[in-house]
Order: C-alpha cells, then structure tokens, then sequence
C-alpha cells in the first residue's frame, strides 16, 4: 500500500497537468514558503495536517504550478487549499491531511514552486523546507486493556474494522484526487480539516536536488512503460535542464548543461522513446531508464 | 549493404563546402523526388550532380536549357529511317539516372512544360509510344538569381512539382582554401562507385517506411498552416518597424508541403540512421519544402526581409512537440 501510495504521489507530480510547458509561469515575489504540520508528535493512525504555506506580494486569483511533497511515508487522506488576495499580497494555503500507518521517525521532502521572480525577472523553482517528524506508536497499555480480554478481542476487531474503513475511504479519496488533480479551489473538502495550528518550520531549508528529481522521472517511467509517461518524463527533463518551451533535440543539445555525455545520452534516449514507432517503444523505454542510471550512478 | 552514409562520405570527398546540396541531392533520391537549385554559377552544382551519378554507378545527362530549345531535343523525337523504311525513336537526354537541367528558366513554357511533366509522371509519350523513365530518376534543376535578363519565370504549379528548394550559397573562405587545395592540382573528376541502383531502390523503400509519429504530423500541418495564417507572427523590418508576416505572403504553401515535408523528414531520419522521424529532421526540412512553395509580394524586397529569414521566423513560431 505504502509503495502504491508513494508511486502515485510520484506519479502525480509527473503527470501532473503540464504547468511549466503548457501554462505561462507566473510572475511573484515570494516573501514566504513554508511546510509545517498541525502537531509536533503525530500519532501512529491518528490523521494529522501538513500546511504549504505561501505568500506573494502580488494580488493573484489563484497560485499555479506548485508541486506537493512526495509523500513517501504518510499516506494522504485529502487536501484543501485556499487563496487569499489582499492588500498586503496573497496568502496561499494548502492543508494536506495525511496519516501514518508506521512509528518512528518520517521525513517529508520540501514542496517546490516554479515562478518567475518579479525582482529580476527570472524564472525560478522555490522549495520549502523539509520535515521530519516522529510518530508515535499506538500504546496499547491501560486500565481498559488489563481489565477484560473478551473486550480487547471486541476492540481489536472496532480498531480493525475502523482501519479497513479508514483505508477504503481514502483509497477512494486518492482515487478521486488523481482524476481531478488540483482545482482551483476545492468546493467541498474531500476530508473535514479542523482549523491546523502549525508549528514553526525548521529553519534550514532542503533544497530539492535535480539529481533527486532525475530519480523521480526514473522510478516512474520504469513502473509506468508507456508513450504519455515518456513523453511527460521528457518534458520533466528538458525542463529541469532549462529547456525552453518548443525546442527541438538539437537545441537542448546545444544548452550547457546537456554537455555532459551521460545527460546528452538520457535526452536522446528519451527523445526515441517519445517517437518511436509502437513495436521499438518497450526497448526505447529501457534505452532511457537505461540512460538514465548510467546518469544517476 | 552500402548505406546512404557512405555515398554522403563519398560524395563529400569531391565536393567541398556544399553539404546542403549534397545533403539535397540525397535526400531528394531517397524521397523519389526532384531539386531546384538556385545559385550563382560556379558552385559545384554540375560536379555534385555528375559525382552522384557515378557515385551510384548510374547514368548522368546535362541539359543546357536556352530560349531556342524544344521538347523533343529533352524528351527525344521520331525519324524516318529511310532504309528500313519507318519511324525510329530517338529517346532524349532526360533518359538518365541523374539529369541536371541546367539555367531551367531560360528555356520557354512548353519546354519547361515538357521537362516538369516528364518529371510528375516518370514517363515520356513520343509519338504512339510511352517510354518509362529509368529507375532511379531524380533531376536537378538549377536558377541563376544574378541574370535574370532574358529568362522564363517558372509558374507557381510548376514549381510546385519540385520536391525542394535549396538556395546555394558561397562557400566559406576555409572551404574555398580546401577547392584551392584539392582541385588546383587535380582533376575535379568524381570518384568510384560506391552503390548501386538496386542499393538506392532498397534505401528508399526502408526510407518510406520510416515512422513518423502523430505528434510529429501535426507539427507538419501546422508549419504549413501558418504560412497561409501568418498574421500573428511579427518581422522586423526595415526602419525598426515589426510587421506581420502575413503583410509579405500572397499565398501559402500548399498541401503538397505537408507531403514534401513528411517525405523530406523520413529521408533525414534514414540518412541518420533511424526507423523514426525527429522533430528537428521536420524543423531541418521545413525550408527546403515551403521556399518556392509561399507566394511572396514585392514587400519582401521592399522593406528589406528577405525569403530565408520569413520562413525562418514562421517555422520559429511553431512550437515544436
């Protein structure tokens, strides 16, 4: 479940709707950015809240191309998100409500935002910082439980039942999150969120290295091998390295940073499985994961 | 097998500097289609296509268009053979592997009618009889943009029959060191042979199946298309002003651009040694295909754009997949 769950969170933020190839960045100024959870001990199956915090100095309707973290240790429940445009900016909120089924210590990568900074005009990916938070285990010691163990049978099955329930509904939840990935605003909650306290975000930031997101693309072409999954993993790639929007192999090979020959060989692997005839595509597809180890190693 | 890449290296080592003719030439071969070439004189346009022929152990012929040629001295006539007392053929120089028809617009419409017709239908009627042209046939067509006293323009459908247009230009003052070089103390004779006819109707067999993705397709379609809705794309022109490209385009490329385009784009895959096509093989092929396909106004000379850099800047306007 925590695999499938991590590959959809991957895969989400592949095939996400093509924001930096389709849509025009946005131009801000980023004053805050910010991951954060409503609690500093989460427990172990007890929901809690992660918050994306934003906020810009410009008056916008809405935020465009923001990437949630990879969820690779809590699964996600719903979310919620909120933009709010005012005087001072807009305030941007996205309220993430998300489960761990383990105990122990959880990392959560940043969030990133992909804009161009109204200072100098540049485009820019901005990244949250990460956190780690510490789950506790579910404590199974208590007046209750010495008492009487037909009762520990009786809530052995509630918790079990209540569980199954938790897991189908938000099955069904990530389910619908996938098929209507990131409306503006959601009109009805795909799960109630009490109003968060957040607790302060660490200080050092993580910065999402490419290398990191190069692993990304690779995780999800080698467990999703078709065309719209290459051609999107291209699209990925030629933005990490600074491709602009409608340029041809030749061009990005031109850029600097596909001078590299490890990297100049993932974009021509790639390039030939997002034209390849449908018979060459399963040995394209293993040319570019391929490729794209021998740049990762 | 020889492969393309062989006869390319071959042909360049008797031509210097005219990689796009000689890539041209090739790719024309491997499309089953025709050039024109427009240039000055002097630039190896002859030597390419004589080094072609022998290249591919073919044969070459050389028709020197003048305001004073008939059809039959292309296409060949009939004669009275009085000893045997009937009609004999005597097939023309357009029966060759190779035909660089040389200064085509010096010659008047019904000649150039004759060549064009030849060229489309790959056969030739002389008299009650229908002769097949050899196999493989392309023609090189060549224009001199300096002298243009005295000459025919070509008609837009006319033009139209070729595959594509590739505009020569001089070489560089490296390259023109290396003909220094190479061809003041040696003959400029081609070398051997280095392929067959068979090996060319094979390569362009695999060439026509080279696959060629919808994505890629509907690249084609909408480089043509914006020729004939060019308002949106803006050239800088002279005086600083930017105008639209529709301001200097009569008519757009036809749909037989998107063909020539999609033909064109497989051949380069091939000759690059690939079963699929790119979309820098449709943006590389793109000019050659709409160049003497648009129909350009007298603005373009006026405000100073020139023909190359419009299409350039309509085939940038297109984002590529």
């Amino acid at each position: 479940m925590k695999r499938a769950l991590t590959f959809a969170a991957l895969l989400c933020w592949l095939l996400r709707p093509s924001t930096a190839q389709a849509e025009p960045l946005q131009r801000l100024t980023v004053t805050s950015f910010t991951l954060s959870a409503d609690t500093t001990k989460p427990e172990q199956e007890v929901p809690f809240h992660l918050i994306v915090a934003l906020h810009v100095r410009e008056n916008v309707p809405q935020i465009d191309n923001i990437t949630l973290p990879v969820m690779v240790d809590v699964e996600v429940l719903g979310d919620e998100r909120t933009t709010q445009a005012g005087p001072g900016g807009t305030d941007y909120r996205e309220t993430i409500a998300v489960v761990a089924h383990h105990s122990g210590k959880i990392a959560l990568a940043p969030a990133g935002l992909q804009a161009i900074d109204a200072r100098d005009g540049k485009a820019k990916q901005y990244f949250t910082n990460s956190l780690a938070l510490d789950v506790a285990g579910v404590s199974l010691s208590g007046p209750a439980a010495e008492s009487n163990p037909l009762l520990d049978q009786l809530g052995g099955l509630v918790r079990g039942l209540a569980l199954w329930a938790v897991s189908v509904g938000a099955l069904i939840v990530l389910v619908v999150l996938l098929l209507r990935r990131r409306p503006a605003v959601l009109a009805a909650p795909a799960v109630a969120v009490a109003a968060p306290v957040p607790v302060a975000a660490p200080p050092a930031a993580r910065v999402r290295s490419r290398r990191d997101q190069f692993g990304d693309a690779l995780t999800v072409l080698q467990a999703d091998r078709n065309r719209p999954t290459a051609v999107r993993v291209r699209g990925v790639v030629w933005g990490l390295i600074g491709a602009s929007d409608g340029a041809t192999l030749a061009d990005v090979l031109r850029t600097p940073a596909a001078g590299e020959p490890r990297m100049a060989d993932v974009l021509r692997a790639l390039e030939r499985a997002a034209f390849t005839y449908d018979a060459d595509l399963g040995a394209a597809i293993d040319g570019a994961c391929a490729a794209l180890e021998r740049y990762l190693a | 097998m020889t492969q393309p890449k062989d006869l390319m290296d071959a042909l360049s080592e008797t031509i210097v500097g005219q990689h796009d003719v000689v890539e041209a030439l090739l790719l024309a071969l491997l499309s089953n289609g025709h050039v024109l070439l427009e240039g000055p004189p002097g630039l190896a346009k002859t030597l390419a296509c004589r080094s072609l022929a022998v290249a591919l152990d073919g044969e070459f012929k050389r028709i020197q268009f003048t305001p004073d040629l008939l059809p039959s001295d292309i296409v060949g006539t009939r004669v009275f053979d009085q000893r045997e007392t009937a009609f004999a053929t005597i097939l023309g120089p357009i029966f060759a592997n190779v035909v660089l028809a040389d200064e085509i617009n010096r010659a008047p419409a019904k000649v150039q009618s004759a060549l064009l017709e030849a060229m489309q239908e790959r056969q030739v009627t002389i008299g009650p009889q229908t002769h097949r042209l050899p196999d493989p046939f392309v023609v090189m067509a060549t224009m001199n943009p300096l002298d243009s006293e005295g000459t025919y323009a070509l008609p837009v459908a006319q033009m139209d029959r070729f595959l594509m247009k590739v505009n020569v230009g001089y070489p560089s003052r490296e390259q023109e060191l290396a003909i220094l070089d190479r061809f003041a103390v040696a003959d400029t004779q081609p070398r051997r042979a280095v392929a067959t006819l068979d090996d060319v109707r094979a390569w362009r067999e695999r060439a026509h199946a080279v696959h060629i993705d919808e994505k890629l397709k509907r690249y084609i379609v909408e480089l043509v298309a914006i020729t004939r809705e060019a308002e949106h794309v803006k050239i800088p022109a002279e005086r600083g002003a930017q105008l639209p490209a529709s301001d200097f385009i009569d008519y757009g490329a036809s749909p037989r651009a998107t063909l020539a385009i999609a033909y064109l784009s497989r051949a380069r895959a091939y000759l690059d040694g690939r079963d699929f096509a790119l979309p820098d093989d449709v943006r590389a092929v793109a000019p050659h295909a709409l160049r003497h396909r648009i129909g350009f106004n007298y603005r373009l000379t006026t405000e100073g754009v020139g023909a190359d850099r419009l299409i350039e800047a309509l085939v940038a306007a297109v984002p590529a997949p």
